[in-house]
């Protein structure tokens, strides 16, 4: 977003994205996004280049899976708008399980949502028979100490440092296996999908995993909420 | 015993982390029609992935039709690809439709898209998978009456024996009209037996149990079909044919895909049926007469059809758009009005001589990075063989203009193999490029980038089309052309690419035989095959592997020429062209005349009009 017109303005948009849309890739995400705001008869910007595509960006992927109660995008507009009436305007032309649930205007210029939004909570259900709160810490503080998994993503081999990336964990006993709260950072070098950790320590896929709530942390550790960047 | 209606999502829901693309299974795509109430429920289902069927515009119109019509719901499938069916298998999963995630096999009628030959094994799979019984013939009282319809249908006999009804041509108004007939007998407690009389006294639809197949001395020995005594059933069953295009929703596609799919834009028919008359082509043949849409129609429904879906781009479809009477002011029209958005506005593929400067300004304003055209053949003897009408002056000025609007790059497409085909007319293939070549390289310098790509395809000879009586040729001999053809262009700028000759040569089989051919689709899926049209998938040693278990042998079928004046496994299903016609361009193309275009010059008698009661409908006036 390098040359901007004097009247653009940027809409930042907080959506969910749920139920079996969960299962959408980050790029089916982004494409279902774009039909709905070209559907949406907002005034968006237009890039300059060759493909001459919309000028909007988003938060971190989500993994395919995954489901959201809040996922970012930065819309720029040709003209002022009021929020609500352009988030009434994309709540009407949104699949329900992607709708958009909050929207506000921000400074032109800011960092890259995809950067700056670099804090993340997840609540994950794990469902293992015989698996406990007690058992599945000790094994994720094993984990942590080692300070790097390693991992395959299709038929490559990767790896993920444990000792940013990876936050808080509070795990709780429920039937059938533990939940957890977690919390995953991004860093220059990756970031933690709750999957491979929960792999990690116990061998098995999560049922269920939700991002629940997303942050800039600040060098001091403050939380700055993307509805509020300035 | 029908399976009760119930929504059974999360059967597959777990099943989803575990395949590729789950967002072929999810439904809830915009535009999906949400409200399934019935009480009447039809499946309309294409016998591939979702994002190969999903784009296809003529289940798109059905799907709209029937969910239009009073008291009956439409919904739709797709064969699950190997990784998915398999799991469903293992967990006892039937196909389940899209929309309500009901079992396949608890819908009151199911229709089948027939878009090529090579999807005949995954309808196997696709009624097994379903839970319905495969042959038509043994299916209890209670199960879906099982229909088929599509491109592919005008030698259906290989696959009829799954079906209960088969509807040709137009499928508008026929759909609701089957599915109207079906709840009414269900209705009045009528056997299946009955339902099935009553459906073929509808014209447009063939009922294949309602007939024998006879082989004599005055056939092939494939035979032909007959109607059974006492049934009813017509001799010769034509196909249903919409008079007025524009009377049609020209808005056909309404649903926009979450995954990325063979075409990700927005389709708007602009025209149907093409009288060019080229002599291998099938759809040319069996779309007749031309009827073109207005053109004010087709820019509303552009513009209405991008504010419904929300695309950036639009296809105007057709069998041959470019031959439109107005296609250069819609296009120029579409990019003055939807450029500045960031719309595009594409065509298939354009005519060679009806690319005028008009022309090339128009598409190249839509930002196009290359352009396509379909001379067919290499040589001009071997053009006017095939009817093509085109000449090498009409490739020179298209690329001129194409060169001069800005475009660098161009593809071309050939078949080989057709009917007196000589190693010149191959070698004439490559030449053909470079003739291109020469003229970008003229008019932009010597070291300009232009770039031509040639694909060439294996001719198949297709019923109800002038070659018909044409052998395929042998796979051996194709395998020495295309050595021949790649070893003919010797400059790097052309980049050839041809089509395999095994997955063409069961195509050509599967286009010749007659019902006898259904032994061979259920051996061939007992085998192992399934998704023949995927290089990945396709198995040609399975496929022979079926064909001698069941006596025949592909190559022999194939290749064989049926004599001019034998009765066919076709016959008795009709576009409406007449044999009569067919048999005097046969003749022609063995003298390399040719025949006019009726939209631009005198009726050339084929016969579809007076048999049809229909007429070519052109809005304006065809260059």
């Amino acid at each position: 977003m390098s040359t901007l017109p004097p009247n653009a303005c940027r809409l930042r948009v907080r959506y969910a994205k749920d139920g079996r849309l969960a299962y959408l890739g980050h790029l089916e995400v982004m494409e279902t996004i774009m039909h709905s705001v070209r559907r949406s008869g907002l005034p968006f910007e237009v890039g300059n280049g060759f493909a001459k595509r919309m000028r909007i960006q988003f938060s971190q992927a989500l993994p395919v899976g995954a489901s959201s109660a809040g996922e970012y995008y930065d819309l720029l507009l040709s003209d002022p708008l009021d929020a609500d009436a352009a988030l009434e305007a994309l709540v009407g032309a949104t699949p329900a399980a992607l709708a958009p649930n909050a929207a506000k205007i921000l400074p032109r210029r800011v960092a890259a949502l995809e950067a700056w939004a670099n804090l993340s909570c997840w609540e994950v259900q794990v469902r293992k028979q015989g698996l406990e709160a007690a058992a599945f810490s000790e094994s994720l503080e094993r984990v942590r100490a080692e300070g790097v998994i390693h991992f395959m993503r299709g038929t490559k081999p990767r790896q993920i440092e444990l000792g940013h990336s990876l936050g808080e964990c509070e795990v709780r006993d429920v039937d059938g296996g533990v939940d957890l709260t977690l919390f995953t950072r991004v860093t220059e070098r990756g970031s933690l999908r709750p999957a491979i950790l929960v792999n990690e320590v116990c061998g098995c896929m999560p049922l269920r995993t939700c991002r629940v709530g997303q942050w800039h942390e600040n060098d001091d550790g403050t939380l700055v909420d993307p509805l509020c960047q300035a | 015993m029908r399976p009760r209606r119930e929504d059974r999502f999360e059967e597959i829901e777990p099943l989803l982390g575990m395949v590729e693309h789950p967002s072929r299974y999810l439904d809830h795509e915009w535009g999906a029609c949400p409200d399934q109430s019935g009480p009447f429920y039809v499946c309309l289902i294409y016998a591939d992935v979702y994002e190969v069927g999903q784009p296809n515009l003529g289940l798109a119109i059905l799907y709209n039709e029937l969910n239009a019509a009073e008291g009956i719901s439409c919904e739709r499938a797709y064969l699950p690809w190997v990784d998915m069916s398999g799991l469903m298998r293992e967990r006892g999963i039937p196909l389940l439709s899209l929309e309500s995630s009901s079992a396949v096999a608890s819908f009151d009628m199911v229709g089948i898209t027939l878009a090529h030959e090579l999807v005949a094994t995954n309808i196997v799979e696709t009624l097994d998978l379903a839970g319905i019984t495969i042959e038509a013939t043994k299916r209890d009282e209670d199960e879906p009456i099982v229909v088929a319809g599509g491109p592919s249908a005008w030698n259906c006999e290989p696959v009829a024996p799954m079906f209960d009804a088969v509807l040709l041509g137009d499928g508008e108004h026929v759909v609701v009209r089957m599915a109207q007939c079906v709840r009414e007998a269900r209705s009045a407690g009528a056997s299946r037996a009955d339902i099935l009389l009553r459906l073929s006294r509808i014209p447009g639809v063939y009922v294949p149990s309602l007939y024998d197949i006879v082989v004599d001395e005055t056939s092939t020995r494939w035979g032909y079909a007959v109607p059974r005594k006492g049934t009813g059933a017509p001799e010769v069953v034509y196909k249903h044919c919409i008079g007025d295009l524009a009377s049609t929703d020209p808005l056909a596609q309404q649903i926009v895909p979450y995954m990325s799919v063979v075409q990700d834009r927005l389709a708007v028919e602009v025209l149907r049926g093409c009288a060019r008359g080229c002599r291998f082509c099938q759809a040319g043949m069996t779309y007749r007469p031309v009827r073109e849409r207005p053109a004010s129609q087709v820019i509303d429904a552009v513009r209405d059809g991008l504010a419904m879906t929300g695309y950036d781009e639009c296809s105007l479809s057709s069998l041959s758009t470019t031959d439109h009477s107005e296609c250069a002011h819609m296009v120029r029209a579409l990019n003055d009005e939807l450029g500045k958005e960031g719309v595009r506005v594409s065509i298939p593929s354009q005519r060679l001589d009806s690319f005028g400067v008009d022309m090339a300004t128009a598409v190249g304003s839509s930002r196009r990075a290359g352009l396509t055209f379909a001379p067919e053949a290499g040589s001009q003897r071997m053009r006017d063989v095939i009817n093509k009408n085109v000449t090498d002056e009409d490739l020179e000025r298209a690329a001129q203009n194409a060169f001069a609007s800005g475009y660098r790059r161009m593809k071309l497409y050939f078949m080989m193999g057709l009917p007196t085909e000589t190693d010149d007319d191959v070698v004439g293939i490559p030449q053909t490029a470079l003739k291109v070549i020469e003229v970008g390289r003229r008019m932009l310098g010597p070291r300009s980038k232009v770039s031509v790509s040639i694909s060439v395809a294996v001719f198949v000879p297709k019923p109800h089309t002038p070659f018909q009586w044409s052998g395929q040729l042998p796979l051996e001999e194709v395998h020495r052309r295309q050595q021949l053809l790649l070893h003919s262009a010797y400059d790097r700028s052309v980049r050839i690419s041809y089509h395999d000759a095994e997955t063409s040569l069961l195509e050509g089989a599967l286009s010749k035989m007659g019902r006898k051919g259904f032994e061979l689709v259920y051996e061939a899926w007992r085998g192992g095959c399934r998704f023949d049209a995927w290089t990945d998938q396709f198995d040609f040693d399975a496929w022979r592997a079926a064909a001698a278990r069941i006596g025949v042998d592909l190559e022999d079928v194939a290749c064989e020429e049926f004599d001019v004046d034998a009765r066919l496994p076709w016959d008795h299903t009709s576009p409406g062209v007449s044999k009569g016609y067919l048999q005097r361009e046969w003749r022609k193309a063995m003298r390399a005349e040719v025949t006019p275009d009726c939209t631009r010059e005198s009726c050339t008698g084929c016969g579809v009009c007076p048999t049809l009661h229909v007429q070519n409908q052109v809005v304006g006036e065809r260059q």
